[in-house]
């Protein structure tokens, strides 16, 4: 992922990954790359008979905090009131890197944070399975 | 005719009157007569028949004629057996005949010459019988019913008469057998001094890397660019190793990567080496955060002056961080670390460009080295054996005990050169320093679980004294204990991070740490991330619990957000490590070399380890950062001295980490869609050889198979199914080039309003190339091409360059970015519009592109296929243009796959039979003829040699346009990539033709290309990218 930037400075815009948090088993990460069909599924799985989480909690970040919801929502729908949702937003700091693209512009790669928003979503069944 | 029955009948013979034949076996013909020469009589009777007048007379004179002919007895013999069978068919002839013939008797018998005839005759019979004619065994001759269970071995169970010859054949297969060298008895060879020296015997070739016999057992192990490498493992584990990169660790041992160092004034080195490379290609060795020596860099080596010519090869480097101590002294260490196949180039280059030319004999024992400078091997094998070790051994009086894999150098090559001018020295540390990588989201839990940083130690322990010196020296310095303590802090920090990647890239962190054989789990476990440490961050999930319900195990994390801890992280993510924490002691040699002569040895750590811990030998590591931080498969490399290699594999393993071989290396760099070593440099040296290689592995393999089981690529319409010509793939499209730019030039006075259709590529004849009959296509393309050919060569002496195969590759990052912009679909579903010039880009307009086809006429371009629908790429696969109907098809049908290519015509394949079938009459007739039809046929011979059923001999036509698509360059590496789920290739294109293919292409369909892999006639759509 490499922007140009503006052609006064000769400098490469990258993109660093949001820093991810350790995943347990019931942690589902929403993209927009994914099939939407499938991530919902893949939810569906997690919280029916065989996939043995009581619950789960659904992460989007940025524009993908939309299909998180959405998410969420479908498996509300689908669950017919056995399930309970629980949003939770927080703010992401995400990491910038100006990269110079020769020698002589001497100042090290900047960098600098930029926020962004994220939504979890906890996904919990209201009377567990007996 | 059996043996057996052989056997019998001479057995049967044995006791027989010489004069007397056996009547029963031979039917009604011989009952009652016997007659006085036995069997004989059907040779003679042919002979009697032509000359019946004289048959007595004759039959005297040929008493001692036949006397000597034992053979001629053993034919008729034969023939008789078979006389039978003809018999019984019904051939009278014969019988006839010998009737008749023997109604004449002879009236008197010579009894002497008589006898002697017999005796001789008895004697061949018995020759007959010894000798067998078959390779059997002499038990597999035994009829079934006399045939006995173990009789091979036993030689007793065989019967009697047999057992001579049997015990002759058994003593043959024993002496066929191979020789086992059974001097020494298991034990022996297996004592620890013995094996050594046989490891070190059989390491004399191809270097071992100390982790070889670990490899060994697990690997597949190959001979490459002089050492021995681990292939791929033996168990099954494509996809364990690839989730391993992507979820947990992978490890691969790069220790046959070389390090060349270079010691000098900074200006010195810097003026020089920027002669070797271009800033255009992006940072230099002068880049500001790498001189520091915070940064590891990464370029590719030009010829001196030679840019963009000549590439030498792709190599990362890292400067020595400057000395707070020493900052007037500009005296700066400068490692380059190369890949084996590419460093005898670079280190030659090197030499002749700092003038290094005389060999420096301190590092070197004997002072024998001085006269053996004109000695200098030039071949490839660096280094060597291990006599230089041994001597050392000697010298130092080092416990007996050698470290496997820790063969070093040829006692007289010298490695380090200096110059005199400038007094730049360089070394060869090849083998010095071992490099491990290490691959994954969990590699910083692997780290920091497996190695724990060196405890400060101020007293001398008596009994280490001689060990640690160094590190108890350092210690007493405050100074030098703070940065200890502040790298410490770093490497603890590393815990709280998820993936390598959130660290900047190429990152570099210097480290002493501990023994890590001393805190070895006891169990093999999969080293965790342990979410304590991320408390920090852990802040976000926290809140919005409800509690209406029970969630006992979501325990609420405390959330600071000024964590000192936290702070940090974020620091180190943003700016990455201070360069101070960059220092590391494997910068200094005396350090090294002392680490790795006083390692505990392991059978003392194991003794130790039984008693008390002790605190292990310290020792430097600078773990350093080396991928990019895309995501995906990034990870540290870490760099350790010799000798601790199993120190350091071992804890790695058992904290969880898979490891990988070549294989798996070339995997990653595929998934990551980086060029891959010898395989992605065409234009090195070391990527010619590797094509080399390649093609004539890729020959045998394709001539093993017979010739109806094989693919014929002529018929594919595949020109170089085992070779990427790029010399004639960039030779062929500036000729293109130039004549449609001639045409254009000819045909339109008004050239401004022609300068656009100019663009528009594709065949200069394409009415011709549309599908059609095979044949008729053949030929129509063959007479064009022809005349293309003329035009070319025409084209050719007018414009030929000095530099005869002289393609490159654009690495210029300017151009490189210019063409991915253009490259992307500009409209169209799903895409965000955005106009070129917002970017700062250039419309590709005739203006844009004019200086390009000037600049860079033979070039070609790195780029990267990801297939729209079906279809995994293979090596060698063929890049085509598509044409506008592909394209309308495409629209019209969304599971349009692609067109298929016309099957072509195999024109040598009648060449091919014909001179097989002239092979044949001259085999047959070879005792006839002689002379000069047989020079003639020697010539047509030599004609056809290259002729093989399949492929295009030599000098293949124009490649451009030899299929219904034209051609724009190979595949180098191609497979179904697991990252991205679809097929994915790597591969490089012509630049000329790439520019035309996008000029001709409409806006939505912008970097839409055909792939055909080489035994397949299918086109699939693939998308094309260019990475910069």
């Amino acid at each position: 992922m490499s922007e140009p930037a503006p052609p006064v400075a000769e400098l490469t815009l990258r993109r660093r990954l949001p820093p991810r948090l350790p995943r347990r088993r019931g942690d589902v990460y929403v993209n927009m790359k994914t099939d939407f069909k499938a991530q919902l599924s893949r939810c569906q799985k997690l919280l029916g008979p065989g996939g043995g989480c009581t619950e789960i909690c659904i992460h989007g970040l940025g524009l993908a905090i939309n299909r998180a919801i959405n998410i969420a929502l479908q498996l509300q729908a689908g669950g017919a009131g056995a399930l309970r949702l629980a949003a939770n937003t927080s703010t992401v700091e995400l990491a910038d890197v100006l990269e110079a693209q020769s020698d002589e512009d001497g100042h090290p790669p900047l960098a600098r944070a930029r926020n962004n928003s994220a939504i979890h979503i906890r996904v919990c069944r209201v009377s567990p399975p007996p | 005719m059996s043996n057996a029955r052989e056997k019998k009948r001479a057995k049967k013979m044995r006791n027989q009157p010489s004069s007397v034949t056996l009547p029963s076996d031979y039917g009604p013909c011989h009952s009652g007569i016997q007659h006085h020469n036995g069997g004989s009589r059907s040779f003679q009777t042919p002979k009697q028949d032509l000359y019946p007048e004289s048959s007595q007379g004759y039959q005297q004179q040929r008493h001692p004629y036949q006397s000597p002919g034992p053979s001629y007895r053993n034919e008729q013999y034969f023939s008789k057996g078979q006389n039978r069978s003809e018999k019984e068919r019904g051939r009278g002839g014969w019988r006839g005949g010998r009737q008749n013939v023997s109604q004449e008797m002879p009236k008197y018998i010579t009894a002497s010459t008589f006898a002697q005839a017999r005796a001789a005759e008895i004697s061949a019979m018995l020759k007959a019988v010894k000798q067998k004619s078959s390779n059997s065994l002499v038990f597999q001759t035994l009829p079934r019913h006399m045939r006995r269970r173990a009789m091979s071995h036993n030689i007793k169970r065989l019967p009697r008469r047999l057992r001579e010859i049997a015990k002759k054949e058994a003593e043959k297969a024993v002496h066929q057998k191979k020789e086992h060298s059974k001097s020494k008895c298991r034990k022996a060879r297996r004592r620890h001094v013995n094996l050594v020296v046989e490891f070190n015997r059989r390491q004399k070739k191809n270097i071992w890397l100390e982790t070889h016999i670990w490899h060994a057992k697990r690997f597949h192990m190959v001979k490459k660019w002089g050492y021995c490498l681990g292939e791929r493992p033996t168990t099954k584990s494509y996809r364990a190793c690839y989730r391993a990169m992507t979820k947990h660790c992978l490890l691969q041992d790069l220790s046959y990567y070389c390090c060349l160092e270079l010691n000098g004034k900074e200006e010195d080195l810097l003026k020089v080496l920027a002669s070797m490379c271009n800033i255009d290609t992006g940072p230099t060795f002068a880049a500001v955060p790498c001189l520091s020596g915070r940064i590891q860099g990464s370029l590719v080596l030009y010829h001196a002056n030679r840019y963009p010519e000549d590439a030498l090869g792709p190599i990362t480097f890292i400067w020595k961080p400057k000395d707070e101590c020493y900052v007037t002294s500009k005296m700066r260490q400068l490692w380059i670390w190369t890949h084996p196949s590419l460093k005898q180039d670079i280190l030659t280059e090197l030499k002749s460009v700092f003038q290094c030319t005389e060999p420096v004999e301190t590092c070197s024992p004997e002072p024998v080295v001085t006269f053996c400078q004109e000695k200098k091997q030039p071949d490839v094998a660096m280094s060597v054996g291990r006599k230089r070790k041994r001597e050392d051994d000697g010298e130092k009086a080092v416990p007996l005990k050698k470290i496997i894999g820790d063969g070093t150098r040829v006692p007289l090559q010298p490695y380090c050169w200096t110059s005199q001018s400038t007094g730049v020295v360089i070394s060869d540390l090849t083998m010095e320093i071992l490099r491990y990588r290490l691959i994954g989201p969990l590699t910083h839990c692997v780290l920091t679980e497996a190695l724990k940083t060196a405890s400060v130690q101020t007293e001398m322990a008596d009994a280490e004294t001689e060990l640690n010196n160094w590190w108890v020296e350092n210690c007493k310095d405050s100074e030098k204990v703070s940065l200890h303590q502040r790298q410490e802090a770093i490497f603890e920090l590393l815990q709280g991070i998820s993936s390598p990647s959130e660290i900047p890239a190429g990152t570099i962190l210097g480290l002493t740490v501990g023994d890590p054989r001393v805190n070895l789990p006891k169990k093999r476990s999969k080293a965790l991330p342990n979410p304590e440490k991320y408390q920090g961050k852990y802040s976000c999930c926290k809140e919005g619990i409800c509690t209406s319900w029970s969630c006992a195990q979501w325990k609420p994390l405390s959330n600071h957000t000024d964590d000192p801890d936290n702070e940090n992280i974020r620091q180190l993510l943003l700016e990455g490590v201070p360069v101070e924490c960059a220092h590391s002691f494997i910068w200094d040699q005396t350090i090294c070399k002392n680490v790795t002569e006083n390692k505990i040895p392991e059978q003392d750590l194991n003794r130790m380890r039984g008693e008390l811990l002790v605190p292990g030998s310290q020792l430097d590591l600078g773990p350093r950062e080396s991928k990019d931080g895309a995501g995906w498969g990034s990870g540290w490399d870490i760099c350790l001295p010799k000798g601790w290699g199993m120190a350091f594999w071992i804890p790695f393993i058992y904290q969880g980490a898979r490891v990988g071989g070549l294989q798996e290396s070339l995997k990653h760099s595929e998934y990551k869609r980086t060029p891959h070593i010898p395989n992605d440099y065409p234009d090195c040296p070391a990527g010619v050889q590797f094509q080399e290689d390649l093609e004539s592995i890729l020959l045998e393999k394709f001539k093993r198979r017979p010739p109806a089981k094989r693919a014929n690529y002529v018929k594919l319409g595949t020109l170089a199914p085992f070779l990427c010509p790029w010399g004639q793939l960039t030779r062929d499209w500036e000729v293109r080039n130039k004549a449609q730019e001639e045409s254009v030039l000819a045909s339109s006075p008004d050239r401004m309003s022609c300068a656009i259709e100019s663009q528009v590529p594709c065949d200069p004849n394409p009415g011709l190339i549309i599908e059609d009959s095979q044949g008729d296509r053949v030929t129509c393309s063959q007479g064009d091409m022809m005349e293309e050919r003329t035009t070319i060569q025409n084209l050719c002496t007018e414009h030929e360059d000095a530099t005869s195969n002289g393609f490159f590759v654009v690495r210029s990052r300017k151009l490189l970015r210019q063409l991915s912009a253009w490259c992307r679909p500009t409209c169209g579903k799903g895409q965000r519009v955005r106009p070129a010039s917002k970017l700062g880009q250039k419309e590709m307009t005739e203006e844009a592109l004019l200086p390009i086809f000037k600049c860079y006429r033979r070039a070609l371009v790195w780029v990267s296929l990801s297939l729209l629908r079906k279809g995994s790429p293979e090596l060698h696969a063929m890049i085509c243009v598509p044409t506008q109907e592909d394209f309308l098809q495409l629209d019209k049908d969304q599971l349009f796959c692609g067109p298929q290519e016309p099957k072509h015509r195999d024109m040598f394949k009648h060449k091919i039979l014909k001179l097989k079938e002239r092979k044949k009459k001259k085999n047959n007739g070879k005792a006839l003829e002689s002379g000069a039809s047989h020079a003639l046929e020697a010539k047509a011979v030599e004609e056809h040699k290259e002729l093989i059923l399949g492929l295009w001999p030599d000098p293949l036509p124009d490649v451009t346009s030899h299929c219904s698509r034209i051609l724009l360059g190979f595949v180098t590496q191609g497979d179904f990539s697991l990252a991205a789920g679809c097929g994915e290739a790597l591969g490089f294109v012509n630049l000329t033709g790439l520019l035309h293919m996008l000029s001709s292409q409409p806006a939505d369909k912008k970097g839409l290309v055909l792939l055909r892999t080489p035994a397949s006639l299918q086109y699939r759509f693939a998308r094309l990218n260019i990475e910069v």
